[in-house]
């Protein structure tokens, strides 16, 4: 797009939206010119949205969540379990986990997982912190749920390694096997191996 | 098995192509840059996923349609394949793609019209490729050679095929690991966690090319020395697995080494090559740490061919060697029958023409029991009259198939 033509902050918007991921030049243009012509508000809307976004939110100094109020609401409620640990990658693993209502206790979020291709080791996560919290918490078990992926394996085999010296303390993992509703006959072998693996007394 | 249907979009020098095959022989005739390879390479790439050229994959895409500018370009290769449990209808999409000025480029498989992962694609089709260039796999690179074993055995063995996929990138962390204990002195921590995934999946590699080499090796041992030499030479097959750090051998002679290996891991399971890995790896840290990659595992095996005690590559004739990759293809045909109880489709590119006519007749009359073959020759006269009277005979001109048969006969 010929950036003469057009006004310097309609083009400036476009740029910006061009560098989010998933979005091209063309999208960016017809978001732009959409947001241009948007009745009312939209426009401001979405620049207050976007100035909270950074502004008002942190990360939880306990469980390292997204929260606006630190320590965050999960942190602060009494009526979880406050003697186990669920370990993720990202924040938004925390919401499918609350999604499922299935888990009650508390969080330790790491932002990431490790990948050495990618530059990412234990020190750029928050291990340490990790570490920290198990030494001076009350916890009595430790669910790692990282992504079932190669990067995701290799930071639970990181953590094992790591947190099997601390006394008193069980550690397991997420169960790999069937997802529910699945068709046997079209499930891979590995996840098929993994589930035979984990299978449980009826 | 047998490709009845194959249907082309924007494949090569193929605009468009709709071609029936019967289930036995089809010869595909014509002059030279008609298209008659690149009708093989369509059907080898829908078996395999890959070019037999080590060509990029956008370079498939039709040149014509390329260069229409159009933002979006998309090559199709379909073909219906006829199995025993039934027809199932195969597909690869070629997409370009243009964005502003970015081109991107990705493919997509899909089995029965559902969208797969490309490397669900194998083992649908199997095809063995006879190529007059195969006799270089007796004297090229190794990487050749661990080539023609992973493309084999991924189509007769998915888990193989994932095993090694999921190596290859355990193997680019470790390395990548190693990289930075090396360069910034970080990661020592993380090495152990990548080796011990590396040892697994690379015990699960190492045995299962054992055993496949011994396996492949019998066939063709059998082939070349009651069909192809009178019983005058014994070809026998090596595989040569990087299981040892170099202190291992100490100076002697590795080949001898690695026979023994390749002998101990026909023998040995997964769990037990995996052990053995994982020591070669411990006596190689120092190595390791020292070039900054892993320097042993499946990624540096080889394998080798003898005939009568002696290495094929730097003692033999190229008449010796041509003779062994006939035996070693015909091998692979009945391994891979025996394997999967079912005959794969034999793809030959301009391969009888290299053959004196005793062998030349051997090969045709394999073809003829009823295993779907498709040939490609410029002349046709160098096949038999009873031959050709059975095959279904096509005309390839600059893109286009023509019934040839009334021309032929």
């Amino acid at each position: 797009m010929a950036s003469n033509v057009l006004p310097r902050s309609v083009q400036r918007l476009i740029d910006e939206f061009a560098r989010l991921p998933g979005i091209g030049p063309k999208s960016a243009a017809r978001l732009t010119f959409y947001l241009l012509r948007a009745a009312g508000d939209q426009a401001l809307d979405l620049s207050a949205a976007l100035h909270d976004l950074k502004e008002k939110t942190t990360l939880c100094s306990n469980c390292f969540n997204i929260t606006e109020q630190d320590p965050c609401a999960i942190c602060l409620d009494d009526n979880r379990q406050r003697e186990l640990l669920c370990v993720v990658e990202e924040p938004l693993d925390v919401v499918a986990l609350e999604r499922s209502r299935a888990y009650k206790g508390l969080y330790h979020v790491l932002h990431g997982a490790i990948s050495p291709v990618e530059g990412i080791g234990p020190e750029d996560l928050k291990i340490e912190e990790l570490m920290n919290r198990l030494q001076h918490g009350d916890f009595g078990e430790v669910i790692i749920a990282t992504n079932a992926t190669l990067e995701g394996d290799a930071t639970t085999l990181y953590l094992q390694r790591r947190l099997a010296g601390i006394e008193g303390l069980r550690l397991t993992r997420l169960a790999r096997g069937l997802s529910v509703g699945g068709d046997l006959e079209y499930t891979d072998d590995i996840t098929l191996t993994r589930a035979l693996e984990g299978r449980q007394s009826l | 098995m047998y490709i009845n249907h194959l249907s082309l979009t924007n494949f090569r020098n193929y605009g468009r192509l709709e071609l029936d095959f019967g289930p036995q022989a089809t010869l595909l005739y014509g002059a030279n840059a008609q298209g008659k390879t690149n009708l093989l390479e369509a059907m080898y790439y829908l078996a395999t996923t890959r070019s037999q050229h080590a060509a990029l994959d956008n370079q498939l895409l039709n040149w014509e349609a390329d260069l229409a500018e159009d933002p979006l370009v998309v090559g199709r290769l379909v073909a219906r394949v006829e199995r025993r449990e039934g027809e199932r209808l195969l597909e690869m999409r070629l997409i370009r793609e243009q964005q502003g000025d970015q081109i991107s480029f990705r493919r997509e498989a899909l089995v029965d019209r559902r969208k797969v992962r490309l490397m669900d694609l194998l083992g649908n089709l199997r095809v063995v490729l006879f190529l007059p260039q195969d006799v270089q796999l007796v004297t090229g690179a190794p990487g050749d050679r661990r080539r023609y074993l992973d493309i084999t055995l991924c189509q007769t063995d998915p888990v193989y095929c994932r095993t090694l996929s999921r190596y290859n990138k355990v193997l680019e962390q470790r390395n990548a690991a190693l990289r930075s204990i090396v360069e910034e002195g970080k990661g020592r921590d993380v090495l152990p966690v990548f080796t011990e995934k590396l040892v697994d999946l690379g015990g699960t590699i190492f045995a299962k090319r054992a055993s496949f080499v011994a396996a492949i090796a019998r066939e063709a041992q059998r082939i070349h020395y009651e069909e192809l030499t009178d019983g005058r030479e014994t070809l026998r097959l090596h595989y040569l697995p990087r299981l040892y750090s170099a202190s291992y051998t100490n100076g002697s002679d590795s080949t001898a080494a690695q026979m023994e290996w390749a002998e101990w891991l026909e023998s040995a399971s997964a769990e037990q090559a995996a052990e053995r890995f994982r020591h070669a790896l411990h006596e190689a840290r120092e190595t390791d740490l020292a070039r900054g990659r892993t320097t042993l595992g499946p990624q540096r095996d080889d394998w080798m061919f003898m005939v009568n005690g002696r290495d094929l590559g730097s003692f033999g004739s190229r008449g010796q060697q041509r003779t062994a990759i006939l035996a070693l293809k015909m091998g692979e045909i009945e391994w891979m029958a025996a394997e999967t109880e079912e005959t794969p489709v034999l793809l030959l590119d301009e391969v009888v023409a290299e053959l004196d006519e005793r062998r030349r007749a051997l090969l045709l009359g394999y073809i003829q029991q009823g295993t779907q073959a498709i040939l490609t020759a410029t002349d046709p006269s160098m096949f038999t009259d009873a031959f050709l009277e059975q095959a279904q005979t096509l005309e390839v001109q600059d893109g286009r198939v023509v019934e040839g048969k009334s021309a032929l006969v």
